[in-house]
């Protein structure tokens, strides 16, 4: 089954030339040009992944993105001319899995998407921290008998620092584990995620339990 | 108090003013208790030497006038001149001795008649001698007198006046009268008294009228300095008060339209910098946009090349290698005008320098070795931990090495990393075609390449050195350079290990003297 992409982009050629480049990497392309017509169109093509420009016209990319992340956990690529502004850390916090930096180049995009298609994989079918039990096969987290709702990066991310629970990982191991990257990244990205990941599964956001930080290192979890 | 006078204006122009006129005073003083001495004193003598006339005139007579024959009645008479000498006149204060003058035949067979309580030792040989070569004439002498009293010695002036007397049958006398000034000197002091306390209070009096004279005239330069470090410390708005005509007005009317000028031109700065950082924003999506387009389109093409006919594949090759280019170029045109609008602000951490530095030459080795120069590397033993911002740290590592390979003729690149107490270095050195002097001082100039007619063959954009320099002084750091033509060239990075703190010195040092500096100079 070819994974559907949406890709909301308000610049035509743009994206008529990021279809062709999905087309021939073996993903199934579907379009929206105009930021008020982004959430009926995910509605209704249910797509598996969404390729988001933060600068659009009508409702901007970081509000789209907040209306998406809403409804559902589907992996968000924002598309950014800026990597260096608050758009960004914006669209991290909006919700955004992951980001490129105009311009990119074809492999890179796809290989940002296959990172954030790449199923979850473990030996155990089952793995718990603290309060917390993580259904590898059914993708979900319950904690005391109740399911919380993680998108599947965050899932990925808890069951990454919970299946070596008490080891340190610096940021840089955690890009490279959790979002596929060989080389150095943004560990923006990482702040960002374990904030969001934290709001959902720590009891005490502010005095987090499950993952501490490591200062200067990283995070681990337990 | 010295540090007060140092400070306010007002404080040196009431002291300038107390002192001058303290010493003015004092001369003043000074002049007018000794001429006031002097004329109490001449008044007073003209007196003494006008009564002494009459008594030794007096005396005279008393003697010519007598018939005493024998000798007892003239001791009688003797001794009754010098209580009536002491009795006439108007002070009481007057001694009276009448003495007999020495070197004369026969023996002193009377007694000289002196008034009780006079000290003939104040009556010096000297002035006896004169008085009796005066031929009658009256002479005085200025003397002090010193009195006791309950065992308290207290002296005052005096004046001794004598003449000679001729008495009959005794012979040849002296008659002194000791006059006492003591009242004159009272007088002079209490004069002297007054003067002091009234200079006191006109030094005092000056002192207060030149504290408040100064006040009205420093205290609108107080309020403008004040105004002044308002505007200086960002409150543009602030002004001073125009009152009146005089010169004050003018300044606060001349120092407002400064100000006014200074906050337009301020507010039009800041307007157009803020203009140029959304500009910079603006290009950097509106060219970026399309340029991913071109760049997805080309490399689509670059791949299928091998399907196109050979003018086509070549054009394709072409347009890749451009376009990458135009990708560079921009994001180093963006970079530096972030720079020239102030709008960076690096990601300060701390971390360990050769980490940095491992890093950035495994990622160019492959190129070093395309072009077959091994990259030599010198690291201290140990953590080399310091203060920057690590991605800018690793371009800029990048970039010296990118341009040690180019220009490196494919010989031996070495990269040295070090530290000191205060700073972290890392020296990049390769011994290719290296740099004259003039070429020297323009290596860290935009758009300016080494040697313009040699074959570009790496995808610079020009800007790299440029950006780097910026880079290093964003962390207050310093780039410096050695080069010598076909020697080879040296880039030398000195960051502080703490940021905001002073590098005396860095702790690697360059091949030779022929360098250039760009940021803090360091030997």
């Amino acid at each position: 089954m070819t994974p559907k992409i949406l890709v909301i982009d308000d610049d035509n050629a743009l994206r008529e030339m990021v279809g062709i480049v999905l087309s021939a990497s073996g993903f199934e392309p579907t379009y929206c040009s105009d930021g008020n017509q982004a959430l009926s169109i995910f509605e209704s093509e249910k797509p598996d992944l969404v390729l988001l420009d933060v600068m659009l016209p009508g409702k901007n990319g970081i509000t789209v993105c907040q209306e998406i992340r809403n409804i559902a956990g589907t992996p968000i690529i924002m598309l950014t001319a800026k990597s260096d502004t608050n758009d960004v850390v914006l669209g991290l916090e909006a919700g955004a899995d992951d980001y490129i930096v105009k311009p990119f180049e074809p492999s890179e995009l796809t290989a940002r998407i296959r990172a954030r298609l790449r199923p979850v994989t473990s030996s155990e079918a089952v793995v718990t921290l603290g309060s917390l039990t993580l259904d590898i096969e059914g993708h979900q987290v319950l904690r005391n008998g109740e399911q919380i709702s993680l998108t599947p990066l965050e899932f990925n991310l808890l069951l990454t620092l919970a299946q070596k629970p008490k080891q340190v990982f610096t940021r840089e191991l955690l890009l490279e584990k959790v979002w596929g990257y060989q080389y150095k990244a943004d560990t923006r990205l990482v702040n960002v995620h374990v904030q969001r990941l934290r709001s959902k599964i720590e009891e005490d956001p502010d005095n987090p339990k499950i993952i501490k930080t490591v200062r200067g290192i990283g995070y681990r979890a337990g | 108090m010295l540090r007060l006078l140092k400070r306010s204006v007002q404080a040196r122009a009431v002291a300038t003013t107390v002192a001058l006129s303290s010493v003015l005073l004092v001369v003043l003083g000074g002049f007018l208790s000794i001429s006031i001495g002097n004329g109490l004193f001449d008044a007073r003598l003209q007196q003494v030497l006008a009564e002494s006339e009459v008594a030794v005139l007096d005396a005279q007579n008393i003697f010519a006038a007598s018939s005493v024959s024998d000798e007892v009645a003239l001791q009688t008479l003797m001794n009754s001149v010098v209580p009536r000498l002491e009795a006439t006149g108007i002070a009481d204060s007057r001694r009276v001795a009448l003495l007999r003058s020495p070197g004369q035949t026969g023996a002193q067979i009377l007694q000289s008649p002196i008034s009780s309580g006079l000290d003939t030792a104040l009556i010096s040989p000297d002035f006896r001698s004169e008085v009796r070569s005066s031929a009658g004439r009256v002479l005085y002498q200025s003397i002090q007198l010193s009195q006791s009293e309950n065992g308290i010695v207290t002296t005052s002036p005096g004046v001794v006046v004598g003449s000679p007397i001729d008495i009959p049958i005794a012979g040849n006398h002296e008659l002194y009268l000791v006059f006492d000034l003591s009242s004159e000197q009272q007088t002079l002091s209490f004069v002297q008294q007054t003067l002091f306390i009234g200079g006191l209070a006109i030094i005092l009096i000056i002192g207060g009228v030149a504290y408040l004279v100064t006040g009205w005239i420093v205290r609108p330069v107080k309020v403008a300095a004040e105004v002044s470090e308002e505007i200086a410390d960002g409150a543009l708005d602030v002004r001073l008060l125009e009152k009146g005509e005089d010169v004050v007005a003018v300044l606060a009317r001349s120092f407002n339209k400064m100000a006014d000028s200074l906050e337009q031109k301020i507010t039009k700065l800041a307007s157009v910098s803020k203009m140029q950082q959304r500009f910079v924003s603006d290009v950097s999506h509106e060219l970026r946009t399309p340029l991913t387009t071109i760049k997805l389109a080309g490399d689509l093409i670059f791949e299928n090349r091998n399907e196109l006919d050979p003018q086509l594949r070549r054009s394709a090759e072409l347009m890749q290698g451009q376009i990458e280019r135009f990708e560079v170029l921009l994001s180093d045109l963006l970079e530096i005008s972030k720079y020239d609008a102030g709008a960076v602000l690096p990601e300060l951490e701390i971390h360990d320098l050769t980490k940095v530095v491992t890093s950035a030459v495994s990622s160019i080795e492959p190129l070093a070795l395309k072009r077959g120069s091994v990259i030599e590397l010198e690291l201290p033993e140990g953590e080399v931990l310091a203060e920057f911002d690590s991605r800018r740290i690793d371009r800029l590592l990048g970039n010296l090495l990118a341009n040690a390979i180019e220009h490196g003729e494919g010989k031996p690149i070495s990269i040295a990393v070090g530290l000191s107490d205060d700073a972290v270095a890392v020296r990049v050195t390769d011994q290719g075609v290296g740099m004259t002097e003039s070429e020297l001082e323009r290596v860290f100039d935009r758009f300016w390449r080494a040697d313009p007619a040699r074959k570009r063959t790496s995808a610079g954009t020009g800007l790299g050195l440029a950006i780097s320099l910026e880079d290093t002084l964003l962390h207050g750091g310093s780039l410096d350079v050695w080069a010598k033509p076909d020697e080879g060239a040296s880039f030398r990075l000195t960051l502080p290990k703490v940021q905001g703190e002073p590098v005396k010195s860095s702790p690697l040092t360059l091949p030779g003297s022929n360098t250039s500096t760009g940021g803090l100079d360091l030997q």
